[in-house]
């Protein structure tokens, strides 16, 4: 498949610095979010360590431990899913699954990583800068609530944060751009838009939800920047401003934004579920556009997230319905899933473990996020561990469990090398328990009525915590065994066939070599 | 040529994107100007009518209004209601008074914000004439009485929703001023504005002469 000229590959700081090869700049964005887990997962393993006993061991106030929270959220969301699934598996394979040589704009592809590095730089300096009246940083959550982060925090780290995520939105954005402009323009002669692979559809339903929402949350961190530095009043009351107008403007980039982090992810679990039932995807059509309606329906539903600010009460049962609305597509996507493997002839392999551990997953999440839709019953547990274990279930076990299946499928195709399955089975054994041990028993701290956001707790949520903080330990082992079969297969370098998985997994990037040529689709594939 | 048509395909889509970007930008800043309008007009998030006129129809019902102050943290007065609480037909012209003094030893400025809960009587409460309408300035060790002239909606009793609404509270918090226009209410304009406002007959004719003086100040 590759000729003389598919293979000209730039020196090496000209290929990674300036690189416009949608392959190159999806392996820097995997890179890039490996790193960026890292990290998040370095914040959040101190704050278990932190709340595996009553009182406080390992930070020196509650600021610096809300601090480390709310980065947690932003690096995760961010630096981690975001670039994976959009920027990384999105680059890598969206163009190759659909016949394209490359994305429309490759510079302005380059342009949208590149941001990235910019964007966390200013969230990590942050971290060092005087940020609330009592330490460094911002420690006002991922959500950014006035006025905590307006005259809460006089310091300038939340201007950092401001910049750093005005960066990262506009790189997202150049993304999103770039992302419709090759699905619609640049499909190979007969790829219709209803014979596109489900990657590619969650991709461009996850575009069009970006172009929508960031730019009105580029619109409210601006007038945040203003509130702290230029004396404007957007939403200090005494001005004539409503801090719960930037809610309302938060939560309508937010809700989303939790869409825009796992449909991409539907689309991988889909072709991984066909591949491994030996069957094509139930009711393709039907999750094509089950993913436009959970995008659609995900745009009207935002105040769920803010029952408790004084609603009336017919807005709530608005909310609510419109909520609840959005597990009819939800649905159809498991169901399908379901009734693919269903009577098929399954080949339990690691990607297509990781790929059940996330279908099981999804739907404990998607059962409390039925709950809380309830505005009464989320009145009652409104910012307690039961939320932080509903979404946790939702993005760091579903998203992020895609994300591996992701990997672990498309590794061989990206690297060219194939990995060690009993090190990668370690890693997702250990994963899949430790995470939820994690978060599991969150639930039941949740319904007792342990609130989030607190470095320390009473007594009586002892023992959960505890059981927690263990399930944390066991995952970071996990994570280990994660970067070590990495390492493994880079040492041992076992070639990859050019379709290692078998005649099932039938996208294009199974027709070229693994890694695919530096160049590919010279003469683009017809699709009958 | 087939070059040429899909550079100006790209274009065309490009130039799309980014105009619906530019717009969902512009939307942000806009919501609020629109997110001000919308409250006032469906009193969302108890945000209270002003009322031009005095209500002219008294009905049966009675309602409890309870009266809430509150003052920012920066602001060094003290800010209370003169009665908690008073019962006014829906349709009655009611006068309460709320009273503020500045422990400072410098004059300052402040100014009311306000809203109404449950927040689905909102836009049944109306104000004639309110303190929170302009800034107020407060001299060092200065007390002070400030008037709000007020009427729950007769309308209310047609609204099914509003059926179990026995009281509604009006609450205001006091924020300082930061750069105060000279508009600021000072003590003689106060005193002419309480003058005014008592003179007025907060009667309503015809019906029930029992229920309008008892919240009368004084």
């Amino acid at each position: 498949m590759s000729d003389a000229y598919g293979d000209h590959k730039p020196k090496f700081f000209t290929r990674w610095l300036f690189s416009t090869n949608h392959k190159d700049i999806g392996t820097l964005y995997l890179v890039f979010s490996i790193l960026g887990g890292l990290i998040g997962g370095y914040l959040s393993f101190m704050m278990r360590m932190e709340l595996m006993e009553p009182g406080m061991q390992y930070f020196a106030s509650p600021h610096k431990f809300s601090m480390f929270a709310s980065m947690h959220g932003l690096l995760m969301i961010f630096f981690m899913v975001m670039p994976a699934v959009i920027g990384g598996f999105g680059n890598w394979f969206v163009p190759l699954m659909i016949g394209a040589p490359d994305m429309a704009f490759p510079r302005m592809n380059n342009l949208s990583f590149w941001l990235l590095p910019v964007a966390l730089i200013c969230l990590i300096a942050s971290m060092f800068v005087p940020g609330g009246p009592s330490g460094n940083g911002f420690a006002g959550g991922w959500v950014m609530y006035p006025p905590l982060s307006t005259s809460g925090h006089p310091g300038p780290a939340f201007d950092f944060v401001i910049i750093g995520l005005l960066a990262a939105g506009f790189s997202s954005i150049f993304g999103a751009i770039n992302f419709i402009t090759t699905i619609f323009n640049m499909r190979a002669p007969g790829m219709t838009m209803h014979k596109m692979p489900l990657l590619a559809w969650g991709v461009l339903v996850t575009s069009w939800l970006l172009l929508l929402s960031l730019p009105v949350l580029a619109a409210s961190l601006i007038m945040l920047f203003t509130d702290r530095n230029a004396g404007t009043g957007f939403f200090d009351p005494a001005m004539g401003g409503d801090p719960v107008m930037f809610q309302h403007l938060f939560w309508f980039f937010g809700h989303p934004e939790v869409y825009i982090m796992v449909l991409p992810a539907f689309g991988i679990i889909s072709h991984i579920v066909s591949t491994f039932s030996r069957k094509p995807i139930f009711g393709y059509l039907g999750m094509a556009y089950a993913m436009v309606a959970i995008g659609v329906v995900g745009f009207v539903v935002w105040a769920h997230h803010m029952f408790t600010v004084g609603m009336d009460v017919d807005l709530k049962a608005y909310f609510m319905a419109a909520t609840m609305i959005i597990a009819v597509p939800t649905g159809i996507k498991i169901f399908s899933w379901l009734a693919t493997m269903w009577g098929g002839s399954i080949r339990m392999t690691i990607p297509m473990m990781w790929a059940q551990a996330f279908i099981f997953m999804f739907v404990i999440g998607g059962v409390t996020g039925v709950h809380m839709a309830s505005a009464g019953l989320d009145t009652s547990i409104h910012d307690t561990y039961y939320i932080v274990s509903h979404f946790h279930y939702v993005l760091a076990l579903g998203a992020v469990f895609a994300m591996f299946a992701g990997f672990t499928y498309w590794f061989g195709k990206m690297s060219g090398y194939l990995y060690n399955k009993w090190l990668a089975a370690v890693h997702f054994w250990l994963f899949f328990i430790g995470v939820n041990l994690i978060f599991f028993p969150q639930h039941f701290l949740g319904l007792q009525g342990m609130p989030r956001r607190y470095v320390d707790y009473p007594a009586e949520f002892a023992f959960w915590n505890k059981v927690s903080s263990i399930g944390a330990m066991v995952t970071l082992v996990g994570v280990i065994f994660f970067l070590l079969w990495i390492l493994e297969a880079f040492l041992v370098k076992r070639k990859a066939g050019d379709n290692y998985w078998g005649e099932e997994a039938n996208t294009l990037e199974w027709t070229l070599s693994s890694p695919p040529p530096f160049h590919q689709f010279s003469v683009l594939p017809k699709i009958k | 040529m087939a070059q040429v048509r899909k550079h100006n395909a790209n274009r065309k889509v490009v130039l799309s994107l980014s105009a619906t970007t530019l717009v969902m930008l512009g939307l942000g800043f806009a919501s609020k100007p629109l997110y001000d309008t919308f409250c006032r007009v469906t009193g969302y998030g108890g945000t209270t009518r002003v009322a031009e006129q005095m209500s002219e129809v008294v009905t049966e019902r009675e309602i409890k209004v309870r009266f809430d102050a509150n003052v920012a943290s920066n602001l060094g007065w003290t800010f209370k209601p003169d009665e908690v609480a008073m019962t006014v037909k829906l349709g009655q012209n009611a006068l309460a008074y709320y009273t503020a003094t500045n422990d400072t030893k410098y004059p300052i400025v402040g100014t009311a914000s306000y809203n109404v809960s449950p927040i689905k009587a909102a836009p049944y409460f109306s104000k004639l004439e309110c303190f929170c309408f302009t800034e107020q300035r407060l001299e060092p060790g200065e007390t002070v009485t400030m008037p709000v002239l007020f009427f729950v909606d007769p309308e209310m009793e047609n609204d099914k929703r509003l059926d179990e609404i026995k009281t509604i509270t009006l609450s205001y918090t006091f924020h300082r001023v930061e750069n105060p226009t000279d508009g600021a209410v000072r003590a003689e304009q106060r005193q002419a504005q309480i003058d005014k406002l008592e003179a007025i007959d907060l009667d309503v004719p015809e019906k029930d002469e029992t229920q309008i003086n008892q919240q009368g100040r004084g």
